[in-house]
């Protein structure tokens, strides 16, 4: 019916949501009730909710008009993964120097973005910029 | 406790506690163990009593009951009274009067709720906050919910209703109304350390002028988080605040920064 991805895998979640900086507080809601329900801890819990925020934000400065937020989160047994993506009419991805991608890399276990070039040929190039973050769980009894 | 006696003795606190001085004197050439340490702490306390309620009535008609400030004055004078050094030369009121209203202060800002928050929840997310504070110190790290509700003998939807209860804490703006530099005590000793960790950052330049603009204890925060990789749990318990505080200053902070980011610099 819908375009998405379709699979219906019982540990992901999908929210397509427009990519206004005023969207945020759901995406952020939606990543915390997430990890609390896989009964992370409060520091993970509260890192996740930063980390998705940032990665959210470095998109939707890069949007081109009218795009919107796909956000897909993964639940597996000890890790979230979230993954968020936008159509961007610039193919550069989110630079790692920044202090942005420290904030990622400090309260993630692992972030990583790539673009996919899309359009060579059409008259306005719509590439797909991509921020993938994973979180483990941490150790100590669950 | 009566109002007579508070109102009276805070006409006067500059000069009605001195009969208490040589009690401290006492105190700290008490030895740890010493039965009487307790009965002479007391007695510091109670005397010390209409100076927290005094402290406590300036702070009144702002939302919070009245009762429930004097009570965290208290704590506060409690406190007071224990990291008190005599020998230290200044006299115990310019000691306890900061550090009381730095008490009473930051209740405002872990109790300033929006209004429509049922009572109820507000009291669940503060068990919770307490129950975390409890439970980091037991594990040396910052609990789960299944581990809260067992504590809190809660059920697990509880504890999650509890901590959602948490997003819809006023965002702060009473703090604002408060002091500017509130509770600027022991912290500047990381002050100028994100300075070399930034270095190596590309947006070092445009970051700099932002990071300097923030209020210290949101400096001191995003620092201890970002380069010296404290979790949100071990900042809490150094600055003295909650892990949801925290958590909450941090997301304020990073925001701050990220709009820095785009009017200074149009990409």
């Amino acid at each position: 019916m819908s375009d998405g991805s379709g699979a219906g895998r019982p540990e992901e979640i999908e929210l397509r949501i427009g990519a206004e900086l005023t969207n945020l507080p759901i995406i952020r809601s939606l990543a915390a009730s997430i990890a609390m329900r896989a009964d992370y801890d409060l520091d993970a819990i509260a890192d996740l909710k930063l980390a998705v925020d940032e990665a959210c934000s470095t998109l939707i400065t890069r949007a081109s008009d009218g795009a919107g937020l796909v956000c897909v989160f993964t639940v597996a047994k000890d890790e979230i993964r979230f993954q968020v993506s936008i159509k961007s009419t610039s193919d550069a991805a989110p630079s790692s120097d920044s202090f942005g991608w420290r904030v990622l890399t400090t309260l993630t276990d692992h972030a990583d973005s790539w673009v996919e070039r899309n359009g060579q040929d059409g008259s306005r190039p719509e590439h797909l910029v991509h921020i993938a973050l994973a979180k483990r769980r941490a150790d100590g009894p669950a | 406790m009566t109002n007579t006696q508070s109102s009276h003795a805070g006409n006067r606190s500059d000069t009605g506690y001195e009969h208490l001085t040589p009690l401290f004197t006492e105190l700290a050439n008490l030895a740890e163990d010493d039965p009487r340490r307790s009965e002479v702490r007391n007695r510091l306390v109670t005397g010390h009593l209409p100076l927290a309620e005094h402290i406590a009535a300036r702070f009144s008609n702002r939302g919070v009951p009245r009762e429930d400030l004097v009570q965290v004055a208290t704590l506060g004078l409690i406190n007071a009274v224990d990291r008190f050094q005599p020998d230290r030369g200044t006299d115990f009121l310019s000691f306890a009067v900061p550090t009381v209203m730095g008490e009473v202060r930051r209740h405002f800002r872990d109790a300033s709720w929006s209004m429509h928050v049922p009572r109820r929840l507000k009291e669940l997310n503060l068990a919770i906050n307490a129950a975390s504070a409890e439970l980091s110190q037991r594990l040396g790290r910052a609990p789960t919910p299944s581990e809260l509700a067992r504590h809190l003998d809660l059920s697990l939807e509880q504890v999650y209703e509890g901590l959602e209860a948490g997003n819809a804490y006023h965002s702060m703006s009473l703090d604002e109304a408060l002091s500017p530099n509130a509770d600027s005590d022991s912290l500047g000793e990381t002050l100028g350390e994100p300075d070399s960790a930034l270095a190596g950052v590309e947006d070092y330049e445009s970051l700099r002028p932002l990071i300097e603009r923030l209020p210290e204890r949101e400096r001191q925060i995003l620092t201890l988080r970002f380069f010296r990789h404290m979790t949100q749990t071990q900042i809490a318990d150094r600055i003295g605040i909650s892990q949801m505080h925290v958590s909450r200053l941090l997301a304020r902070t990073l925001e701050t920064l990220r709009q820095g980011m785009l009017t200074d610099d149009p990409d």
